[in-house]
């Protein structure tokens, strides 16, 4: 007895120690499933294995020892949703005074304690892509979040070993913002194409600068003056360079096909389009052009833009061969983004492989991630929903989740407050407002403080 | 020894003339009588705590020319000195503020005017004003210096207010009115993770990267200062303010102060130093539990806040709410008394640290001392970070921190040992003036009720009103009139929280303005029929109020 209370403490002790250099890494033996392979069918009473964090091995009549089994006998095993378009998690979203801010980072505010990232967790999404706002031509860059919810460093949610992503906006956003706002260059679309170009075009100046530079230290006696450093265009240059995937807010396919032509001119390849409602139009350019297109499945007319939309553009996209996803953009959406997918089927009568790679490798594959996750394959990491039904079922809910190997949601153990930091003097915490690309709204959101995002919901 | 008295006398006078011979003012008549006799004090059979956890007791302390000259027993005394008799006294070394901004004003923003691009602003205009200093917005004439010395406080780091990177700071002892009393100027670069609003950069993501893209600008234009003075034929650096204020921050002469809310903040600004490699000082420290690795394996300077958040949230609520509610309110009291831990866990841990008046209030401030040491703070550990921590962190332990022979005469004279809720400060002494808080005046035992005129200084103007307290079974109640904001006239309302006890007063009421409520603080001590004491209003600052009481009919 005493032995064992004393496992329990070193246990805790072990529990609360903050991951300093690595994150958790589990081991795990599903038995008995429904396996939603995704890249290689469903495959019935199946086991899977995961051994530190690692699908060990995919196949029947399993063991292991000294690993913890799950009987998921009639339940359904599909590798964890992937969200290509999130701001879950952030303490900003938006640094919405510039057209163009590439220096800025969202690794920089990425907040662990956000509950958000659990009940994404609850719906059986294991990674999400936190993105800067639309509120600018050429926003922040990126992170991709693996939802390792319950630490209280921010670096334990980074997928360390993800692609690097910036944000791209086109249309009312962009010129609302800094041409209607501040009477500054986007005002127009054809300005956010000249402040993207003007942008490309000074980054080759910038690189060349420091070339000639470099190239003159080399040089014996030489004394040349460093130039100025500049994050912003050096960013542009490893865009250039294709280093840095870009996620292009866009709507209209007018505007999508001019940042197509633009990129083919800067030899651009590393592009996937966001939200693309009229992405159908364009569906043969962006297959051939892009990494692809990440939509909504039936979400429109919230502005002028966004009138001309169909519930069949997943399909249509998908039957023209476009890397095709479904995103949330919302912390509300993120939690049943299967729903979202089953959407797109029911219009488009997807398969369904088809229909869960829009929220599986597809995704994956835009954010340079699917070598390593999007798909339930030996190798790839352990990153695992249990469903209590087909996740395409209207009567799915999702059971377990677990990223690494690691189990952060379980329905049968979840517990009614899931915050990780209480505020020591509100019962009742203010909600920020943290949409700040409504110029409308600048200066008034001190006045705003106490409510909820909901009411101001993030303007797409 | 037989000595003619006439020589013992000559001898005395002979000193007085040499030693005040040596000030200036010697030649002018002092009609004010402002002038102090002697400079010269012997503070006798006190308890004196030198160092904390070094403690002698019956022991006498000699000051001089504003040093201590000596401490301990049987001193010979020069004949100049003034005696104060400490029997059953405490003496403490005088504390050390890591970080202050009382008696701060914050500089105007410049007009953005026509045409402003905020995506291109000045540097000014985006909060970043490392050059300025914060000796040129200093008020020495501050009530907030004169109330944080009365809780023992002799030296302060002044912080200037600002926007991201707000300018140097300085270190000044509260000293005699007539001395600049600057110890030490461009002590540190005081930054902090506010955006400016509406302008580049607004964000916590703007400043991040803004901070990266000037230190290494600052670098590249050092770089190209020394090439330019070692070869000929070259383009010469363009002077930029901004990156030359960065300098001595790049030479790690001086460190980054930078303020902190949260353990987020801490984490990015921890980050950031990593990144970068600046020597830095955390001000306003929380969360620690959260982060006491990652300060650990940094070197980095830590100052926490003497304020604590406050327990209205949970303190009186009733038994009968909802178990939601309930267990709602369990967490806030675990997140409260995990507040009041910080400063033990930091202690336990090992690491050294200082506190910091800024955001605190002078009336909390040994209550809070006091609720820290209910919660695993050692006493010795306190006093500690409100002495010789300080003095470290500041890098002027040299001179003062403690009380040694050669170190400035900053001290505290105490009835009680310092941390004793019954203790109360009767002298501090800093840079060698003594400045005298008269117990005996304070009228014990006379009662509050009644109704007194009062009056208060605010930058709008005098203002007045009546306030009347009465007592009731469940403790004071009160109405207060004052000048109504919205128009001409009086306008009345019931004040809150009234208490009164070692002659503090202290109570706070809301003025209605343009739909919000204001929320006002009062505290003060009562003489007599006399109250004396602040008004403060969050965020606007403290302002002096008066109030007589009308003799009771």
């Amino acid at each position: 007895m005493k032995k064992f209370t004393s496992i329990i403490a070193a246990l805790l002790v072990l529990g609360s120690m903050p991951s300093m250099a690595q994150t958790q890494k589990g081991s795990i033996l599903i038995k008995n499933a429904t396996v939603i392979t995704i890249t290689n069918g469903t495959l019935e009473d199946t086991d899977v294995l995961v051994e530190n964090g690692i699908i060990k091995k995919v196949g029947k009549n399993l063991s292991a020892s000294n690993v913890q089994t799950i009987d998921a006998t009639g339940k359904f095993l599909m590798p964890g949703i992937i969200d290509a378009h999130s701001h879950v998690g952030l303490d900003a979203v938006n640094e919405a005074t510039s057209p163009i801010t590439s220096e800025v980072k969202m690794e920089d505010v990425v907040n662990p304690y956000d509950v958000g990232i659990y009940r994404a967790l609850a719906g059986g999404v294991t990674i999400s892509h936190a993105m800067h706002g639309s509120a600018n031509a050429i926003g922040g860059q990126n992170i991709t979040l693996k939802h390792r919810f319950g630490t209280s460093n921010p670096q334990d949610l980074f997928m360390q070993d993800a692609a690097r992503t910036i944000k791209f906006a086109l249309g009312e956003n962009p010129t609302r913002v800094h041409g209607r706002g501040n009477n500054n260059q986007p005002r127009t679309r054809m300005g956010v194409e000249a402040v993207i170009r003007n942008g490309f075009n000074e980054a080759i100046q910038y690189k060349k600068t420091w070339e000639d530079y470099n190239a003159a230290l080399k040089k014996k006696g030489a004394t040349p003056i460093p130039p100025k450093f500049d994050t912003r265009l050096q960013t542009l240059v490893d865009i250039l360079d294709g280093k840095i995937i870009i996620h292009c807010h866009s709507y209209r396919a007018d505007e999508i096909y001019m940042l197509i032509n633009v990129c083919r001119e800067f030899n651009i390849t590393n592009i996937v389009f966001s939200h693309v409602n009229e992405g159908f139009k364009v569906a043969p350019e962006l297959a051939e052009y892009t990494m692809g297109a990440s939509i909504f499945a039936d979400w429109w007319a919230y502005k002028f833009e966004v009138y001309y939309s169909t519930a069949y553009n997943a399909a249509i996209l998908t039957k023209n061969g476009v890397v095709t996803s479904i995103n949330s953009d919302s912390g509300e959406l993120i939690r049943h983004l299967y729903h979202e997918a089953g959407k797109a089927q029911r219009y488009g009568e997807l398969t369904d492989d088809q229909t869960l790679a829009l929220i599986t490798i597809n995704p994956a594959k835009q954010l340079g991630i699917a070598d390593k996750v999007g798909s339930i394959e030996e190798g790839k990491q352990g990153d695992l929903v249990i469903f209590n039904e087909h996740p395409l079922s209207v009567y799915a809910i999702p059971q377990m989740t677990f990223v690494d190997g690691v189990k952060y949601f379980d329905i049968n153990t979840d517990a009614n407050d899931m915050r990780i930091k209480v505020s020591a003097t509100d019962a009742v915490e203010p909600i920020f407002l943290k949409e700040h690309d409504e110029r409308c709204m600048h200066g008034v959101d001190f006045f705003f403080t106490n409510f909820g995002r909901n009411l101001f919901e993030h303007s797409h | 020894m037989n000595i003619n008295p006439n020589i013992k006398l000559f001898g005395s006078l002979l000193i007085l003339v040499l030693c005040t011979s040596l000030s200036p003012l010697i030649a002018q008549s002092d009609p004010t009588g402002e002038k102090r006799v002697t400079g010269t004090y012997a503070i006798t059979n006190a308890t004196i705590t030198t160092a904390p956890g070094k403690s002698m007791a019956g022991a006498t302390i000699l000051i001089k020319d504003g040093l201590i000259h000596a401490v301990g027993t049987n001193l010979s005394l020069p004949a100049e000195t003034q005696l104060i008799k400490a029997d059953s006294l405490f003496i403490y070394p005088g504390f050390i503020d890591g970080a202050s901004n009382s008696g701060i004003t914050k500089p105007n923003d410049p007009q953005k005017g026509e045409n402003f691009n905020p995506s291109d602003p000045s540097d000014e205009l985006a909060g970043i004003t490392p050059w300025r200093q914060v000796m040129d917005h200093f008020d020495p004439k501050s009530n907030q210096i004169a109330d944080w010395r009365k809780t023992g406080f002799t030296i302060a780091q002044l912080i200037p207010d600002g926007g991201m990177l707000t300018g140097k700071s300085a270190i000044v002892v509260f000293g005699n009115s007539k001395s600049s009393n600057v110890l030490a100027q461009n002590t540190g670069l005081y930054a902090k993770f506010r955006g400016s609003r509406g302008t580049y950069p607004a964000t916590t993501l703007g400043v991040m990267a803004k901070f990266r893209d000037l230190y290494k600008n600052a670098e590249l234009s050092a770089q190209h200062a020394r090439i330019f003075a070692s070869a000929a034929g070259l383009t010469r650096p363009e002077i930029n303010k901004t990156y030359e204020a960065f300098y001595p921050v790049l030479d790690k002469n001086i460190p980054i102060l930078f303020e902190v809310a949260d353990d987020l903040e801490i984490r990015r600004a921890l980050s950031l130093q990593k990144e970068l490699g600046f020597r830095m000082v955390l001000v306003g420290v929380t969360d620690v539990d959260r982060v006491i690795d990652e300060i650990k394996g940094s070197d980095t300077k830590i100052l926490l806040s003497l304020n604590l958040p406050d327990d209205k949230a949970f303190k009186d609520k009733k038994d009968n709410e909802s178990e939601d509610i309930k267990s709602r309110l369990d967490r806030v009291k675990a997140a409260h008394q995990n507040a009041l831990k910080q400063a033990g866990i930091l202690e336990k841990a090992g690491v050294k640290f200082g506190f910091i008046t800024l955001g605190a209030k002078s009336g909390d401030m040994m209550k809070n001392i006091r609720l820290m040491v209910a919660n695993g703070l050692s006493e010795d550990a306190a006093l500690a970070a409100l002495t010789i921590n300080n003095a470290e962190i500041l890098n002027i332990q040299k001179f003062t921190g403690t009380l040694e022979k050669g170190k400035l005469a900053n001290l505290i004279i105490s009835t009680k040992p310092i941390f004793a809720e019954e203790a109360e400060v009767k002298y501090v002494m800093a840079d060698g003036y003594l400045f005298d808080y008269d117990l005996k005046a304070k009228n014990k035992g006379n009662g509050i009720e009644g109704v007194w005129e009062y009056t208060s200084e605010t930058p709008a103007g005098s203002s007045g009103g009546t306030i009347e307290i009465k007592k009731g079974d469940a403790g004071y109640t009160g109405t207060i009139t004052y000048d109504d904001p919205a128009g001409t006239g009086k306008a009345s309302t019931g004040m809150n929280s009234i208490t009164y006890s070692d002659n503090t007063l202290s109570f706070n009421f809301e003025v209605p303005v343009e739909g919000n409520l204001l929320k006002v603080n009062v505290t003060g001590e009562i003489k007599g029929g006399s109250f004396e004491g602040n008004l403060s209003i969050a965020e606007y600052g403290s302002f002096p109020m008066k109030a007589n009481k009308k003799p009771n009919l």
